[in-house]
């Protein structure tokens, strides 16, 4: 394996195709291949089942051509022994197998899975990129995706969970198509209820609908017919009046649910991990990362079926608990990464090496990528360029390594993608290299490139000479940039004393490092103190109490309440925070901090709230229910409607909870008197993963559900003798159906009171979102880091949320935090002001505007000088300096008017 | 209850096994190599990256999920 | 027959939102006019008089200047150094006898793709219809030595 260079001869010579897996079948490989062109690590492997050699015993191709003798064909399986602290599951899932379904056609070529679809649809897949249909490589017309296969069922399969993922990613689909097709593709998703609770998906299922024109329709569809004599499909669909309906289709996708493979549900019985419902692993909302087993933890779609940014969050909960349980073993068997030495070039001429990216077709099918590499040839200071397929692919990496050293290069640029996403990663094989990370740039060519002009190919091209003509320019004024180790102080700021801020003060506390809890009301337990039970019917309570318990007895906790923060300075690893504590002045320092702070149920505006005490809002009713309240007792029918103030133009987002909220109540009063007549007035009905049973045992128990539209919202009348009416058009039967119930409940958004958090978010440097929610770093990859280092959030204050989940966002949370706080120091420096005092007249502008405080005047010198360790490298002081003293290192004035000079010298 | 199962070693090892390659699987690595534990991260096929890597784009965002 | 007069306009996007901007009208697929080049700057606040001036004196037909919204700037104030400045400098144009309207100060951020491109649309067609920028030589008050 160390022998590969990932040339790929062994894949070329390789008489035998099979079947690629990764293409979702779509495409072929060879019997020697490498997974993907991206493929971490990047070495080509033999398929033992396929090879002809293990076949026949002859052929040997690969080894015979492999340039570096690195085929071994007497190499076989070892067994390795692991002795290790605790064990993460991360087994994932399999996509459901669609053959069972006998009435959707799976094996006619024109019926594809989800799966099968990404793969056309990605510019690595069997086509290209281009979406045209397997049978005829035509580009469909007329696309339909049909939900739930696989989920929500129990007929065809044993699946009565919702995937959670399926309606999300159709809709992704049918969008992203249109992009690749044009307005004109028509595309149509058939669904039973759209689930998109989770954060800003609402919105992109509203675009998809307004301004994307993809067709949604409510309907499960019962078969998919191939059309005689064409490659067509018809569906025949019943809509929700009731009318049969034909549709003909170029391509069909079955939006396949997620489920547990038999080698996970094999390997949990080994491991002696208790399976529970859906094949899932068996876990409690109180602790959603923890299996039957003590030491093993379970993460991803094995918990239960979720999204990407949910099984991440999961993950680092999961190494929170490990790294908890294994505390006192911390850095015992780590290795330290050897230290690399760089190469002194600070006094040699520029030697620039210009890697110019095709990123598939992103770049090369607008920009002549060939013509900016010559061109970039023949540029002052270039001494050597090349074009990749892909430059951030790992083996370009090592390729770039192994140039920069042949050629001697001390300066390179790459043109490609974004410095934002791929900066970092380019820096680092800089390193690797041996040179200064500093002496890098970047020329953005596709996003601010091919991808903008993509019409306009010739001018894109231009554009691309002119951005790679800037970047050499300003890199060959680019000197080595020092850093310097500042001190971490191992200690937390938790903000919020509800059940995310106590479960990430307790998982940082377990492992040792001081945490301090800030609370701003005189109680710890926020929200979950109104909480009845969780979605499976387990007690809050007693689980809230306990945990109170253990943060106020916990010896490296301190609890403030009645405690507000008026100011915070420092960067991460150096906080320093003022509270004003029940009117005392107190200040904390501490090396990060944990945003918790929860939200607020909505109280509503509209459908007779406030104006009789028969109507509730779920989190009364729990407690009316609790307390077996006359009014509940002696109810014989009751209604709830649901995304009250959520949903709402004015409020774009699904609070995620009410569902099945109000369900549990539903079922808990037909529990209390299956006689009483329940009602659920609902838009969507969205009881995503497990959650789907609690919607399957109201309808068997009675429940009935009723469906409205945004546009005809039911109406509540309060009568003066204090009896409530209720009416809402039924979609089925198409009238308005009057209802009388004795209690209403409504289903209350959770929102954001946005002067709470805009304070606290001005103080920590992150952000918001548009409903006041606080916006983390990376919607899918960074779900509780903000981009300010050493600030992360859990809860309520991210977005709408059940108790597991926040609980698991917490235990990520302070995974996070740990891993800032593991450190012993933090690199600050690089890009950084400096003062030339030559030229600096000790004016003092720049000490003015400094929003950081960085800048001293020094009296003794009458000269003015920045404090690296406080410097943030925004340049504000570079732009004040009337004579230009101070320059901002990485962006000097020098390479601004470089790079100025070359964009308008073209 | 909160740690009901939990019954933390003093002298525990401190490295930890994580199963699959996909997105979670190499989070938990992650962090746990960040914060001063050993992984030995095991992956099934040859390459790590999982489901995640199959897919063209990520809702809601778009973004490339290579 | 002559070819149609294209503006060169530069741009100064700081890095957290407007360059972030620009990149998301990539991802979003936004067609804009390729007319604009891009310099990444840290802060809009690190954007001085000087450079502005020296790109109108090195031929630029147009100037943008885009930065966070105010409040939301990544160094807390520096888009508030960007306001004052520029105010100066769209007086500076003036005086110097440019149209003012061949510079631009936008507030973008990271998830305002569409505006970006519509900003820069926008502000290509303006800069087109003012025609090209008189040249440094033929504004006397510049040539005397701003």
């Amino acid at each position: 394996m160390d022998k590969c260079i990932a040339c790929g001869t062994c894949a070329e010579k390789c008489p035998r195709k099979v079947t690629d897996e990764y293409n979702a079948g779509l495409g072929k490989r060879k019997a020697a291949y490498v997974k993907f062109p991206q493929a971490v690590p990047l070495k080509y492997v033999i398929d033992k089942d396929h090879c002809i050699y293990f076949e026949k015993g002859k052929c040997r191709a690969c080894e015979k051509f492999c340039p570096t003798q690195a085929v071994n064909f007497d190499d076989q399986d070892r067994e390795f022994t692991l002795e290790v602290g605790s064990v993460i599951l991360a087994p994932g899932f399999e996509p459901f197998d669609p053959g069972v379904y006998d009435t959707y056609s799976y094996s006619h070529p024109n019926v594809i899975t989800s799966m099968e679809f990404e793969r056309i649809l990605s510019s690595s897949g069997p086509f290209e990129g281009h979406l045209v249909r397997p049978s005829d490589h035509q580009e469909p017309k007329k696309i339909a995706w049909l939900q739930c296969v696989g989920s929500r069922d129990i007929h065809h399969c044993d699946n009565g969970y919702c995937s959670g993922v399926c309606c999300m990613y159709a809709i992704k689909e049918a969008a992203i198509a249109k992009e690749h097709a044009g307005a004109d593709l028509n595309t149509a998703i058939f669904f039973m209820d759209m689930r998109t609770p989770g954060k800003d998906f609402d919105k992109y299922y509203e675009r998809a609908k307004a301004e994307k024109g993809v067709r949604f329709i409510r309907s499960r569809v019962h078969s998919i017919e191939p059309l005689p004599g064409t490659d067509d499909l018809a569906i025949q669909y019943v809509t929700e009046d009731g009318r049969i309906t034909e549709e003909v289709f170029n391509l069909v996708v079955l939006s396949v649910g997620l489920q547990i493979s038999k080698d996970t549900l094999e390997l949990a019985e080994k491991l002696g991990v208790e399976i529970g419902d859906g094949r899932f692993a068996a876990t409690s909302p109180f602790q959603p990362v923890q299996t039957s087993r003590t030491g093993i933890y379970v993460c991803g779609v094995f918990q239960s079926p979720k999204d990407i940014p949910l099984s991440v969050m999961e993950a680092s909960a999961a190494a929170a608990e490990s790294a908890t349980l294994l505390a006192p073993a911390r850095n015992s068997l780590t290795r330290k990464p050897p230290e690399l030495s760089e190469k002194d070039v600070a006094a040699q001429e520029p030697r620039v090496g210009v890697f110019v990216c095709h990123c598939g077709v992103n770049i090369a099918g607008v920009v002549d990528v060939e013509a900016v590499a010559d061109y970039a040839e023949t540029l002052p200071g270039v001494a050597y360029v090349e074009r990749n397929l892909f430059t951030c692919a790992q083996d370009t990496q090592d390729k770039m390594k192994q140039i920069i050293e042949e050629h001697n290069l001390n300066r390179i640029v790459v043109a490609a993608c974004s410095p934002r996403t791929h900066e970092a990663l380019f820096q680092e094989t800089l390193k690797q290299a041996g040179l200064n990370k500093y002496l890098f740039e970047m020329a953005n060519i596709r996003n601010q490139g091919s991808w903008v002009h993509m019409n306009e190919p010739e001018a894109a091209t231009e554009k691309a000479k002119d951005l790679v003509r800037m970047a050499v320019a300003k890199v060959a004024l680019q000197q080595p940039l020092g850093e310097m180790q500042l001190g971490v102080t191992k200690s937390a700021l938790v903000v919020g004393g509800g059940i995310a801020g106590m479960t990430a003060a307790l998982t940082l506390a377990d492992q040792g490092y001081p945490v301090t809890l800030v609370e701003r009301k005189d109680v710890l337990g926020g929200h979950g103190r109104k909480l009845y039970s969780t979605w499976d019917g387990q007690p809050v309570a007693p689980f809230l109490d306990e945990l109170i318990k253990r943060v106020e007895a916990h010896p490296e906790i301190t609890v403030l309440t009645k405690a507000r923060i008026t100011d915070v300075q420092g960067f991460v690893g150096n906080f320093h925070t003022v509270l004003d504590v029940d009117g005392q002045r107190r200040e904390v320092d501490h090396g990060v901090a944990v945003i918790a702070v929860g939200a607020h149920s909505l109280k509503p505006d509209e459908y007779g709230y406030g104006k009789s005490d028969r109507i509730f809002l779920n989190l009364d009713l729990d407690q009316a229910i609790g307390e077996r309240d006359e009014r509940i007792v002696t109810a014989r029918s009751a209604v709830f409607i649901q995304c009250v103030g959520s949903r709402e133009p004015d409020r774009p987002y699904c609070s995620r909870v009410c569902c099945s909220h109000s369900i549990e109540n539903a079922l808990r009063l037909k529990k209390l008197n299956p006689d009483m007549d329940v009602y659920v007035l609902y838009r969507d009905i969205r009881t995503f993963g497990l959650r789907e049973n609690l919607y399957k045992e109201a309808r068997a128990r009675g429940v009935l559900f009723i469906r409205f539209d945004l546009e005809n919202k039911p109406v509540v009348q309060v009568a003066s003798d204090g009896t409530l009416k209720v009416t809402v058009k039924d979609h089925v039967l198409q009238r308005p159906v009057v209802l009388t119930p004795d209690i209403l409940t409504l289903a209350g958004a959770i929102v954001m009171r946005e002067s709470e958090a805009d304070e606290l978010a001005k103080m920590f440097k992150v952000p918001v979102n548009a409903e006041g929610f606080f916006l983390e770093a990376h919607a899918k990859l960074r779900p509780v880091d903000f981009a300010t280092d050493g600030v992360f959030v859990a809860g309520l204050a991210h977005y709408p949320k059940p108790t597991e989940e926040c609980i698991a966002q917490a235990k990520a949370a302070a995974s996070r935090a740990a891993t800032v706080l593991a450190k012993d120091s933090i690199t600050a420096g690089g890009v950084v002001a400096v003062v030339n005092k030559d030229l600096c007249c000790g004016c003092q502008g720049c000490v003015q505007c400094c929003p950081f405080g960085a800048i001293d005047y020094l009296e003794r010198e009458g000269k003015c000088e920045v404090n690296q360790a406080l410097c943030k490298g925004c340049g504000t002081c570079a732009a004040t300096c009337p004579s230009e003293a101070i320059t901002l290192l990485g962006f000097s004035h020098l390479q601004l008017y470089a790079q100025i000079d070359e964009a308008l010298s073209a | 209850m909160v740690n009901a199962t939990r019954t933390a070693s003093s002298n525990p090892i401190g490295s930890v096994l994580v199963v699959g390659g996909g997105i979670a699987g190499v989070q938990a690595a992650l962090d746990l190599a960040d914060t001063g534990y050993f992984v030995h991260l095991i992956e099934k096929t040859s390459a790590i990256g999982g489901a995640m890597s199959m897919l063209d784009k990520t809702f809601p965002t778009d973004d490339c999920a290579m | 027959m002559q070819n149609p007069f294209e503006p060169k306009i530069l741009a100064f996007l700081c890095n957290w939102c407007s360059y972030a901007g620009a990149d998301l009208a990539g991802v979003s697929r936004l067609q804009y006019p390729p007319n604009i080049r891009v310099v990444r700057v840290m802060c809009s606040g690190t954007v001085s008089p000087h450079h502005v001036i020296h790109a109108f004196q090195r031929g630029a037909d147009g100037v943008l200047v885009a930065g966070c919204h105010i409040g939301d700037c990544h160094y807390l104030k520096g888009n508030y150094m960007t306001l004052k400045r520029m105010k100066f400098v769209q007086e500076l144009i003036r005086f110097a006898g440019y149209n003012p309207e061949r510079f631009r100060l936008e507030w973008i951020s990271s998830a305002e793709g569409v505006k970006f491109a519509e900003v820069v649309r926008d502000f290509t067609e303006k800069v087109r219809s003012l025609g090209p920028a008189p040249s440094f030589e033929a504004s006397p008050r510049l040539a005397m030595g701003l």
